[in-house]
């Protein structure tokens, strides 16, 4: 049962950086200047996002689920330590959300209004980014601690430093970078595809950077990304093979192999989360006062059998529709 | 403002504001199908341009519903951490089922919105019903959450944890079938009038009658029959909010002393020093006779219970005063909906009728929440946990509060602006 749940968690997690990541990504590369090419890139950004983003958002409504009815503890304890940046994603969440759709509804299409949803909706899309891999790299580090009575150790700390922020930016490029791959297929404008590879290729770039800062960064963390990595051979060979696959990326792009582009892009960002996840598992949470595990935090049985039950009768139902949804909207880019 | 008031106002306010986008959002898809609906029929150029404007209102009101219903599911957490210790276990089953509703929801308002001219047309039009059944059913199942809090149900209360958790019955407690029934025909009226009234209103100026008329009468239709059900709905909740929550019903009527053949109090403000209502029109033995059909029936009074488990009295009084009041009215004016609709034209006074009820279903929303959430207090999970045990830890509410409380009215007053400037489109391409 666990197990399932587990799986749904990871699935979900997965699901939401490499769709939902990348809704936010676009919203990133919006923020970019783009001179002559600004008011065909936001149609392109419109027609892509438009009809999957509230799909995408629901991976994120769905982790949160599964973890206060399975794993309660797990929730609360996340909720309490790290209230800030949760709020602070709130608000990111919302002004995106508001701001994309106004953007595309609004019925009197003005300069000034249009160009005041652009830089809310990147702006919010930026900050979401950077507040998801502070959240992210807050789970693990030893310092959350809910018997912690002064306000700093309490509620600032376990978020606070040089880590967990370069893990913010670090998330904010990768998903600017599989927004760039994904908006290459979205588009037949030759110089709208060559923009779109180019902030690809830099924001390529940007991710290995920032990749490197984030292990330099947690040299001053209780244990080194370094060490951890280097405990199994597995995530070694895991974060080896993300890097490698650039390579590949690359070649595809040169042959213009759509689908297969995004596909390898997609399996290098799959592939940094599991070897992640891989580090830490099966702890959800690691405070000062010990890990909370998956496996000691759960729900009572009844509870994890209904809530798997819920799961997998929605498989049946969501998966079909989000394959017709993005069947219908994918099949022809115009 | 101390850490508790706050964390209650930011959870009041949040649910307040969602509440008006939930009732939306799992309602005007109805009325945005059967205009479509008699589009693909009749192939009447009018009902496509109304199956399109609904369509822009709905896509920016589920957004801010979809938003707005994400931070919620984050409060619970970020407020209530207590509450939710225990109660993810328990409650969850609803939750997971909602997300499931709200996930097949957000998939079908993509393809609905985007599918023009992509897909089959009735399939297109299934998309939007889908959209309209699973938002309806999503608001059923947090309604049933809700509905735990009051009448808490599968599990057992061992040494302050919860021992033999069975979702099963935690999800169908007593409670769920009439707060279900009586939130979704609620909202059923309140967007059926406020649809409604919009379009009397537009109707009235002059500028595309022929389409606000159509627009009025499908909003109508389905506004005026909920608002002649919700009586019986209504009395029917109160009866069993009578047998599940006494404390709540003795603070609804302002009830002090345990008395047989109680008297029913309309309009007064309770006074709680002197365990008076104050003013206020008493009808001998009514209240025995809606809550327990009989007119010599015991109704239990505040007396019954400690001072320190009382509800506020005046807000809950009042508020439910504000939602009977409004109640009432909205089932006269859907009696004569349905009278005039016989005729071959509305009275005008009808119609300004209509234009002043525009607001009244979403206040009466508003009032009927603040009865069952305000008439639970102290506790949050009735008769088990108190609110005040289940706060976070975390200090300085009163920021959180204000964040939300910015951000909330920002977006409240964004999506007003946007929804006038729609109108205002639709008025121009219709030669107005």
């Amino acid at each position: 049962m666990i197990d399932i749940l587990i799986f749904f968690i990871g699935a979900s997690l997965l699901l939401y950086i490499l769709m939902g990541g990348s809704d936010f990504g676009a919203g990133i590369l919006e923020l970019l200047p783009a001179g002559p090419l600004r008011e065909r890139q936001k149609k392109v950004i419109n027609r892509a996002m438009g009809p999957v983003w509230e799909a995408n958002h629901m991976w994120m409504v769905l982790i949160v689920v599964i973890l206060f009815t399975g794993f309660p503890t797990i929730f609360t304890t996340l909720m309490i330590a790290l209230h800030l940046p949760m709020l602070a994603l709130l608000v990111g969440i919302v002004i995106r959300g508001a701001a994309f759709t106004f953007r595309h509804y609004d019925a009197i299409q003005d300069r000034p209004s249009q160009r005041a949803y652009t830089w809310l909706f990147g702006l919010s899309s930026l900050w979401t980014a950077f507040w998801l891999g502070i959240i992210a790299a807050s789970l693990n580090r030893g310092i959350i601690d809910l018997e912690a009575r002064e306000i700093w150790r309490a509620y600032v700390a376990p978020w606070w430093g040089a880590y967990p922020l370069s893990v913010g930016a670090f998330v904010a490029c990768i998903f600017a970078f599989l927004a760039s791959i994904y908006l290459v297929g979205e588009t037949n404008e030759p110089d709208l595809k060559r923009r779109f590879l180019r902030l690809g290729a830099v924001f390529n770039g940007l991710v290995v950077a920032m990749g490197g800062v984030v292990f330099a960064a947690s040299m001053g963390e209780r244990e080194s990304l370094a060490t951890a990595f280097l405990r199994s051979p597995f995530n070694l060979a895991v974060v080896a093979l993300a890097t490698a696959l650039f390579v590949a990326l690359w070649f595809l792009v040169t042959q213009r192999r759509v689908l297969l582009t995004r596909v390898v892009a997609s399996g290098q960002i799959a592939l940094i989360l599991v070897g992640w996840c891989l580090l830490y598992a099966p702890d959800a949470v690691l405070t000062a006062r010990g890990p909370l595990s998956f496996y000691q935090q759960a729900a009572p049985p009844a509870t994890l059998r209904q809530l798997v039950l819920a799961l997998l009768v929605g498989s049946v139902f969501i998966f079909p529709s989000l394959y017709y949804l993005l069947r219908v909207f994918k099949r022809s880019s115009p | 403002m101390d850490d508790l008031f706050a964390a209650r106002a930011t959870m009041g306010f949040s649910l307040g504001f969602h509440i008006i986008f939930a009732a939306i959002g799992m309602t005007m898809p109805f009325l945005m199908s059967a205009a479509h609906y008699l589009y693909l029929r009749n192939k009447e150029p009018a009902y496509l341009a109304l199956t399109k404007m609904w369509m822009k209102g709905v896509a920016i009101l589920f957004a801010v519903g979809a938003v707005s219903g994400t931070v919620l599911s984050f409060e619970l957490g970020l407020l209530w951490p207590g509450f939710m210790q225990h109660a993810g276990a328990i409650i969850g089953m609803p939750f997971s089922w909602e997300g499931t509703a709200f996930f097949l929801e957000a998939i079908a308002i993509g393809l609905f919105l985007y599918g023009w001219n992509r897909m089959h047309p009735w399939a297109h039009w299934a998309a939007g019903l889908v959209v309209g059944v699973s938002g309806f059913m999503s608001g059923i199942f947090v309604v049933a959450a809700n509905a735990w809090m009051n009448s808490p149900a599968g599990f057992d209360w061992v040494d302050g944890a919860a021992r033999n958790v069975d979702p099963v019955a935690a999800m169908f407690n007593r409670a769920w079938l009439h707060q279900s029934l009586h939130m979704q025909v609620a909202a059923l009226q309140a967007v059926g009038f406020a649809v409604g009234g919009i379009h009397a209103w537009l109707y009235l100026r002059g500028r595309a009658p022929d389409l606000h008329l159509k627009a009025l009468k499908i909003a109508m239709v389905l506004g005026a029959t909920a608002a002649l059900a919700q009586p019986l709905v209504g009395h029917w909740a109160g009866e069993r909010v009578a047998e599940l929550q006494p404390a709540k019903l003795a603070a609804i009527e302002g009830h002090f002393e345990t008395s047989r053949r109680a008297p029913l109090t309309l309009g007064g403000i309770p006074d709680a020093e002197t365990g008076t209502m104050k003013w206020g029109v008493k009808i001998p033995g009514l209240l025995s006779l809606l809550a327990h059909r009989d007119i010599n029936a015991e109704v239990i009074g505040l007396d019954q219970f400690p001072r320190s488990e009382w509800p506020p009295l005046v807000v809950t009084h009042v508020a439910f005063q504000v939602m009977v009041g409004i109640g009432s009215v909205l089932a006269l004016l859907g009696a004569c909906y349905f009278w005039f609709m016989r005729r071959p034209t509305f009275p005008r006074w009808f119609l300004w009728a209509l234009v002043g009820a525009a607001p009244l279903g979403m206040i009466a929303i508003e009032a009927g929440w603040i009865v069952t959430e305000v008439g639970r207090q102290p506790w949050i999970i009735y008769g088990i946990m108190k609110t005040k045990d289940a706060v976070t830890p975390v200090p300085g509410m009163v920021y959180h509060f204000c964040l939300f409380l910015f951000l909330y009215l920002g977006l409240a007053a964004a999506t007003v602006w946007l929804l006038k400037r729609q109108i205002q489109a639709v008025q121009k391409d219709f030669g107005g």
